[in-house]
């Protein structure tokens, strides 16, 4: 050891050591030079990209939704409101493992396949990144707290609040006012970009009636706001932010009361019945049957609930029979006669004798009329116009129809709004098929024959009307000509909703006004003329209205009809769930308005029922009109018609014919 | 305690503490060393109420980290530093033997197999307590021998650095071991080991990365490595870290955004905000001002270190005193340079700021021996 140490030269070491200390020294600085480089070169150089770079970290701008607008009937009920309720949504982008989460989830909470397949469906839709998708609507408050509870093992999902359209009446207004639902691709790619924009916070768009007719006043402006967000997305504070603008809340002529009437007064029939104030053309009700919860379409309906209803081909609850054309058979009589009356092929006095069928000359075949299929057989005898349309005798349209051609038909029921859609808000209503020359030489490339005209004389053949259609040319009868579109929208926000109408219809005139008096005589007729001696003299629809009801306190004009069949799928025919012979049997149709024959008060409703395989417009859908047509006149508008003095006239008039 | 016999007064190596430091004397502290220490951990501590987003535990815990290393460093200072050279060699071997232990009972925490739980004791790490024992070693071993060393010196200064440090690599422990040989390195450098082998291991090195790089290098290094040229290479993963910390500190701009508005580290976008990556709250809230005036406590401290070891009396005293300055250099270069992205990330805490007792305790024992060598007398050497 001492060896060793004798070896050091101390003054020679301490000088080596002092050179290495200094060496490290200047590394020390020159390390640190570099360093304040760097630091210089973040903080002052870069300072004004790293700053947008924090803000854009932090900052985030989301869409704010607006409220959509509330829907009322005309007495302020509401039709389609908004709840709240709490969503469970997912961040995509903030998932560490979808199967683990969703593991996690299906352990607190029921998450069906149904929920997992619509929340993959939306995940492929376009989306702002960072932006919530949502997993399941409606929490229950159990669901929440559970979800809450174990918020830290979920990283990326949350439960966001949230408005949802919720129909009161469900499946009443299924057809009318129709339905939102989530907004998908084909839609989302067919907006511009500002609808797009205004669409940024919004998971749902009026899919049919209504909520489509009147999107864009139902929906508002979106708002924006900016907020801070932490790294795990959570919104730490709201920074700005800019309202949005509640989309308006619209009235509507419809009366909830009486959509709930004519829903009862259908029973179990498959069937429309469309109610129209003739006054405003307001539609009062609009009813198809069978029907479906249009709540399933909000949040998402399950492929299951889909399935059966698309599967069910009899009932075939999503078509709206309110919008789609069928035969109008025997309802357009009165028109008829009316076109008659007005280009002079008849007057009060013509009459034929009816023996029961037609014959074109120079043709052999006969064109039955309905009598001959009942057992006495035989026609109606000398008949008039106003027998006829009470009687509905075929034969005399037959012959009416026969002389004054397809030619002066089609222009005439044009003016009626038939082959047309002249609704100011139901854009999407079919129009049916007012068959001409025209029509039939471009759809089936055929002439058009004169048997043709024949069997369009009493609403078959080619003629094919929506119950929709037939109310409003009933109101039209009702206005004696004067035309008003029909319509839905009543108000917008309280205001009264004035509709600006391109090519108005212009209103029906005919030669002499005092046809409309006897049309309305005849059709009342329909309804009241009782049984009498003589030999089918009777109204058709006597019986199962004015007779049923004796006590009833106002009179109706009514025209029944009833409509063959035309095609039915094998499908249904093959199906063992339903008679085949019910499925067979025609259609009954009947049209009305009231108050009819009074003096003092104008009609107030004009309705067209249609009652799917019904059999019989009169005994069927008459009733059914007649409910309807009581409960708006005696329940809604509470007219007392006996304290209104009853019309002599009228009287003598129905007392005239009779004779 | 027979070394106090050895002490001897020195007037000549300080006129402060000759006139008024008779008092820091007796109690053997270094009164601009302990005054520069508490700056800095007030500072750390003021720090570290902000990024925890006012977690009063987490401070307290730390301020009772800082005050037991405060109180370790005054009872490593009462002893003579010659006292540790006595026993350099038995805590060496002593140290190798913990070592080996944890190889058979270590307990894991944190990815590390590296700790010790033994039944009355706290766990420790072993690999820790070789962060001092390896540089004591060393400078025992050269300063006893003559300057600059000669070659078998230096193989066997080698041997005694590489033996703990591949036991603490075993321990999946890379960090620590990359730092308990850089402390060892230092005596090597500081004893005046011949700059062409210096420069000659530094080329060899070079040279061998490219292959280390493209042979040996596991895949979550060397995305490490090549997210210091392009952090937005991969920016949710190996990136994000480095990304999110030079946003933080670079909308932190010259005066910073104010004490405790840092919106990086109070949105969490900062991660590892309370340990590695506390450097980039503090420039974020007090800017580069801040980061200045931190750089500048450090270089107090640096300067006074080496002060102590350019004035100490003997050549172990200096190798340890230098090695410890360097060492502690290195954490706060390479913990700095890491977060503003002038190197790879690796897992270094910056000294007495970062959130964590242990580091805290093993720094302070530092520079107890640095306030020791300071404080006591010169050995009295043959």
């Amino acid at each position: 050891m001492v060896g060793k140490w004798q070896l050091k030269d101390h003054e020679a070491e301490k000088k080596l050591f002092n050179h290495r200390l200094v060496v490290a020294g200047v590394f020390i600085v020159v390390l640190f030079a570099a360093l304040i480089l760097q630091l210089v070169n973040l903080q002052i150089y870069q300072h004004e990209y790293f700053t947008a770079r924090s803000d854009g970290n932090r900052m985030h701008s989301q869409y704010v939704p607006p409220a959509r607008g509330l829907i009322f009937d005309r007495s302020g009920n509401l039709l389609a409101e908004n709840q709240p309720i709490f969503t469970l949504t997912v961040v995509p982008e903030q998932v560490e493992s979808f199967d683990e989460t969703l593991e996690i989830l299906n352990r607190l909470i029921r998450l069906t396949d149904d929920d997992i397949e619509q929340f993959n469906s939306r995940l492929q839709r376009n989306r702002v990144p960072f932006s919530s998708v949502p997993l399941r609507y409606i929490l229950d408050e159990e669901e929440k707290s559970k979800v809450a509870v174990n918020g830290h093992l979920l990283p990326g999902i949350s439960i966001e609040p949230q408005l949802v359209r919720r129909y009161p009446l469900a499946g009443l207004t299924a057809h009318s006012v129709g339905y939102v639902s989530e907004i998908n691709r084909e839609e989302l790619d067919s907006l511009s970009d500002a609808e797009k924009e205004n669409y940024g916070g919004t998971n749902h768009r009026g899919k049919t009636g209504i909520e489509r007719t009147y999107e864009d006043l139902l929906h508002g402006t979106v708002g924006y706001e900016i907020v801070e967000k932490n790294n795990r997305g959570q919104v730490m504070r709201r920074l700005d932010r800019t309202d949005p603008v509640a989309g308006k809340n619209i009235t509507l002529h419809m009366d909830a009361q009486l959509q709930i009437a004519a829903e009862n007064a259908l029973g179990d029939f498959r069937g429309a019945v469309v109610a129209i104030d003739p006054n405003t053309g307001g539609i009062l009700a609009m009813v198809s049957k069978p029907t479906f919860n249009p709540n399933l379409f909000v949040t998402g309906i399950s492929s299951k609930d889909y399935d059966i209803l698309v599967k069910d081909e009899v009932n075939t609850p999503l078509f709206d029979r309110t919008t789609n054309p069928y035969p109008p058979g025997s309802t357009i009589k009165p028109f008829l006669g009316l076109a008659g009356l007005h280009h002079e092929h008849i007057d009060y006095d013509f009459a034929i004798e009816d023996p029961g069928y037609f014959r074109l000359p120079g043709v052999s075949y006969r064109w039955g009329d309905y009598t001959l299929r009942t057992q006495i057989g035989g026609g109606h005898g000398h008949t008039d116009l106003m027998k006829a349309i009470y009687q509905s005798c075929d034969t005399f349209f037959y012959d009416l129809g026969n002389r004054m051609g397809i030619d002066t038909i089609h222009d005439f029921m044009a003016k009626f709004g038939f082959g047309n859609n002249f609704a100011v808000d139901i854009a999407y209503a079919r129009t049916g098929v007012l068959p001409s020359r025209e029509w039939k030489m471009a759809s089936r490339g055929e002439p058009w024959y004169p048997g043709d005209t024949i069997n369009s004389s009493i609403g078959q053949g080619y003629m094919w009307a929506t119950p929709l259609q037939l109310a409003t040319a009933v109101s039209i009868i009702a206005n004696e000509g004067k035309v008003v579109s029909p319509r839905m929208l009543k108000a917008v926000d309280g205001e009264l909703f004035e509709p600006i109408i391109e090519n108005p219809m212009p209103d029906v005139m005919v030669n002499d006004s005092d046809y409309w008096r006897y049309i309305e005589d005849a059709m009342t007729m329909v309804v009241h003329r009782p049984f009498s001696d003589q030999f089918r003299d009777y109204g058709t629809a006597y019986e199962s209205i004015a007779m049923a009801d004796r006590e009833m306190s106002y009179k109706m004009a009514g025209k029944s009809g009833s409509a063959q069949v035309v095609g039915i799928s094998q499908d249904i025919l093959s199906s063992s769930d339903i008679m085949v012979s019910d499925l067979n049997k025609d259609h009954g149709l009947f049209i009305s308005f009231a108050p009819a024959q009074n003096s003092q008060i104008a009609p107030q409703i004009a309705i067209a029922v249609f009652v799917e395989n019904g059999e019989h417009g009169s005994s069927v859908a008459g009733p059914i009109a007649k409910q309807v047509i009581d409960t708006y006149l005696l329940d809604i508008l509470k007219l007392d018609f006996f304290t209104v003095e009853d019309t002599p006239h009228s009287e003598k008039q129905v007392r005239a014919s009779d004779e | 305690m027979n070394n106090r016999d050895f002490i001897r007064q020195a007037p000549r190596t300080e006129s402060s503490s000759n006139r008024s430091g008779s008092i820091w004397r007796f109690v053997h502290t270094d009164p601009p060393l302990l005054v520069g220490l508490i700056l800095i951990c007030c500072f750390g501590l003021l720090v570290l109420y902000s990024a925890s987003d006012g977690n009063e535990t987490v401070v307290r815990r730390q301020a009772l980290g800082i005050v037991v290393g405060i109180l370790a460093m005054f009872i490593v200072s009462q002893f003579n530093v010659h006292v540790f050279r006595s026993w350099a060699l038995s805590m060496y071997g002593a140290g190798l033997a913990l070592l080996a232990l944890v190889l058979i009972i270590g307990v894991e925490a944190g990815g590390a197999r590296s700790w010790i739980d033994l039944p009355g004791i706290p766990s420790f790490q072993p690999s820790e307590i070789m962060k001092i024992v390896v540089p004591l070693m060393i400078a025992w071993y050269l300063g006893s021998r003559p300057l600059p060393p000669r070659f078998k010196h230096l193989f066997w200064s080698a041997l005694m650095i590489l033996i703990p440090a591949v036991l603490i690599i075993i321990q999946n422990d890379t960090g620590t071991a990359i730092m308990v040989m850089m402390s060892g390195l230092f005596v090597v450098l500081l004893a005046g080991i011949r700059w062409r082998i210096v420069i000659t291991g530094f080329l060899a090195l070079l040279l061998a990365s490219p292959a280390w790089y493209l042979f040996l290098a596991p895949e979550h290094i060397k995305i490490r490595i090549l997210t210091v040229f392009n952090p937005y290479l991969d920016p949710t993963g190996a990136g994000y870290n480095i990304i999110q910390s030079q946003i933080a500190i670079g909308s932190g701009g010259v005066y910073g955004k104010g004490y405790g508005n840092g919106a990086q580290s109070h949105l969490d976008f900062i991660p590892e905000s309370n340990t590695d990556f506390i450097l980039a709250v503090l420039a974020e809230e007090f800017g580069l001002l801040g980061i200045l005036f931190l750089i500048c406590l450090y270089l107090f401290i640096l300067l006074r270190s080496s002060y102590i070891a350019y004035s100490a009396k003997d050549m172990f005293s200096r190798l340890l005193a230098g090695s410890i300055t360097l060492t502690f250099f290195m954490y706060v270069f390479v913990n700095m340079a890491m977060v503003s992205g002038l190197l790879p990330v690796i897992g270094l805490p910056l000294p007495l700021i970062s959130r964590g007792g242990t580091a805290i305790v093993t720094f302070f024992v530092c520079f107890g021996l640095l306030m020791s060598i300071q404080t006591h007398g010169r050995l009295k050497e043959a």
